[in-house]
């Protein structure tokens, strides 16, 4: 085996896509649905559906791209029980937040149940989405990033491409402005004719499609099985990447990579026992470091001015 | 004033729900003989993990259809339904109720107390002899026996013999992905670590502590991690998290031990053994103290090579592929592990292991 300094090669960086692959996707959905207005801490939930509906496609019909149409569909579904909570019924958005969480562990510890005959993990699917790895031509051959951002399997190119089309769907379109105007002022956008209502519904299904597509990543991109829990706080993780991100597109996503990154750092270091310390503090060490950064970076950033804020039209008839 | 009616009406649905849903799937029974009644509370991970729960449920089993018991099973959504489920348990009549699993220890104390005409048995499980009630009784294992028989294998086949299989490398490297580092995780690593020492001194021995017992991408990467350093063999010890760790070995070509069962099922190409453990005969043979009148509590229990319940699974396929060499070596350890002649260290301090 190589010295200490072997670990910073490509194998590094591909790892850290890796790793904050699920991440992001979860990321730019929360930027997307708190820049409407809606708080949503759900996203562990939604991921944890994902995953599950995912493997249960892909195991019954031996197809990994309908297994990830279903992780999406499961997720885009769940996340409309959020919708509906907090924009029709007005409830608060952290507990419907908290509720799904909660909801989703026991839907999906009870249709384990029924479908595989016991929780815990599935059966292995046939075939992984892992196996659809392919490299871009040229680009993949730069040094250093080629490997990490041009080699790569089908969800992580997707989560690429998310992040890009949100990038300019929020800054270049007219729908991205109305999704920002329902976070920052709902009343002007619902005076200029369009729907508030419309808009947060949109922002929270683009959260539902981009974390279910992150527990598929979980279930049946980056293994073949589904495990309860395994999404092991990540839609948290998620949650922090959006707001230390600035609430933009771009920023979710370095945050992401940032933590992916630090956390391929800390399993090399245990490896190579850089400090005689138990492993637990190496553990903690890419949560800590992000938070580092993001109390020494982000100072200027500031949430959506009515985000978490009820929207509510006095009508006549009522 | 509408409002909060609408807040109420979807709080009480979404409750009504999960609460059902928690209850569809919480308990499960079996029905079978009668009088006696023998009962486990599984720990969060629940049945179906492939691991101590799943191997403790064997035993019951195993102990209904000979003995005509009946056994029933509580599964743990939380680590707060420990002490209602032991007790729930022992209320209904068992005579004998199973907590499986190190984090259940003070909620089996607490439960016994409280129901002092049931036995309480602890699965992996050390219970204080000096303050402990006389009907708990604590069940551990050997694990480093297990362990150091798979490090005695893949020390040998690492780079002795790596020629055998086009899955192991040059590289004189193995590694072991932990899931949390808790007495039984660290005594199969010390073992492990002993067993590659003690026939292969110069082997870099490689361990990554995870966090987790469920996470499949953090064992994933762990195992890659040590891939690129060279390792041709991943131990994984970190139960469901290791399922990520042997799709890992699997994905790159190279070996992995399996832990506590069998687990060659879960990739057949990749899986060359496994560190076994009997929970399923510690839990059949606790069952049949209590019904012959044997169970002395108070104390704790340790299953080992002797015990029939520490050891190595089969090889399955690799049955040809490992050198007769390699199982001379193993029968070897075996022998001096049974006659004492060895003895597996427990914990890292006494492997000598940084780990």
């Amino acid at each position: 085996m190589g010295g200490f300094f072997s670990i910073f090669n490509e194998d590094l960086l591909v790892a850290t896509i890796r790793l904050s692959t699920p991440i992001t996707l979860a990321a730019v959905g929360a930027t997307v649905c708190e820049r409407a207005g809606i708080v949503n801490i759900a996203m562990e939930g939604i991921m944890i559906i994902g995953a599950f509906f995912a493997v249960v496609v892909a195991y019954y019909t031996g197809n990994p791209w309908l297994g990830l149409l279903g992780g999406v569909v499961a997720g885009a579904l769940f996340s409309m029980i959020h919708a509906v909570a907090t924009i029709t019924f007005h409830l608060d958005h952290v507990v419907s937040g908290a509720v799904l969480n909660i909801l989703s562990f026991g839907v999906v510890r009870y249709l384990m149940v029924i479908i595989y005959g016991h929780p815990g993990t599935t059966e292995p699917i046939a075939k992984g989405l892992a196996e659809y790895k392919f490299a871009v031509p040229l680009l993949s051959k730069i040094p250093v990033i080629g490997p990490a951002f041009f080699n790569q399997t089908p969800i992580v190119y997707l989560s690429f491409l998310t992040v890009i089309f949100f990038l300019i769907f929020l800054k270049k379109t007219k729908t991205g402005l109305h999704v920002r105007a329902a976070g920052e002022h709902p009343l002007a956008l619902e005076t200029i004719g369009v729907s508030v209502v419309k808009m947060r519904y949109l922002a929270v299904l683009v959260s539902g499609i981009t974390s279910g597509l992150a527990g598929a990543y979980l279930s049946i991109e980056n293994s073949v099985s589904f495990t309860e829990g395994m999404s092991n706080g990540r839609g948290f993780i998620a949650l922090a990447a959006n707001i230390s991100g600035g609430w933009t597109a771009i920023g979710s996503w370095l945050a992401s990579l940032f933590f992916g990154f630090a956390d391929a750092l800390q399993i090399r270091f245990q490896i190579f026992k850089v400090l005689p310390i138990p492993a637990e503090f190496f553990i903690i060490f890419p949560y800590v470091a992000t938070v580092l950064v993001v109390a020494g970076l982000v100072r200027r950033s500031r949430p959506p001015k009515a985000v978490g804020m009820d929207f509510m039209i006095e009508r006549e008839e009522d | 004033m509408l409002k909060g009616f609408k807040t109420l009406v979807f709080i009480l649905v979404v409750l009504l729900i999960s609460t059902g849903m928690v209850f569809a799937g919480g308990a499960q029974e079996e029905a079978a003989g009668e009088g006696f009644i023998a009962a486990m509370a599984t720990d969060v991970g629940g049945l179906g993990d492939k691991s101590f729960n799943d191997g403790s449920y064997q035993g019951l089993l195993d102990a209904q259809s000979d003995f005509g018991i009946e056994a029933r099973v509580v599964e743990s959504k939380q680590q707060t339904d420990y002490v209602p489920n032991l007790m729930g348990l022992a209320e209904d009549g068992a005579e004998v109720v199973f907590a499986v699993g190190f984090l259940m220890a003070d909620a089996m104390i607490e439960a016994a107390q409280n129901a002092p005409d049931a036995c309480f048995a602890g699965i992996d499980i050390w219970v204080d002899p000096s303050t402990a009630p006389d009907n708990v009784l604590g069940i551990l294992f050997k694990e480093q026996e297990s362990g150091y028989l798979a490090g005695v294998v893949a020390g040998l086949l690492t780079k002795q013999y790596a020629s055998a299989s086009t899955k192991l490398n040059d590289d004189n490297v193995v590694g072991m992905v932990l899931g949390m580092d808790i007495p039984p995780v660290e005594r199969f690593q010390a073992g492990f670590y002993a067993g590659v020492k003690s026939v292969n001194p110069d082997c870099e021995v490689l361990s990554v502590v995870t966090g987790s017992f469920v996470d499949q991408a953090k064992g994933k990467e762990a195992a890659l991690a040590m891939i690129e350093q060279g390792a041709d063999f991943i131990f994984q010890i970190a139960g469901l998290t290791g399922i990520g760790a042997i799709n890992a070995a699997r994905e790159s070509g190279i070996l992995a031990i399996g832990v506590d069962v069998d687990q060659s099922g879960v990739a057949p190409a990749t899986v060359l053994t496994s560190a076994v453990k009997g929970i399923t005969s510690a839990t059949y043979l606790t069952i049949k103290a209590v019904l012959d009148g044997e169970f002395v509590g108070g104390d704790n229990k340790v299953f080992g090579i002797n015990e029939g319940a520490t050891g190595l699974a089969p090889f399955h396929n690799f049955d040809s592929m490992v050198p007769a060499e390699v199982k001379a070596a193993l029968e070897k350890a075996i022998a001096d592990l049974k006659s004492g002649k060895i003895v597996a260290p427990a914990t890292r301090a006494e492997a000598g292991y940084e780990g």
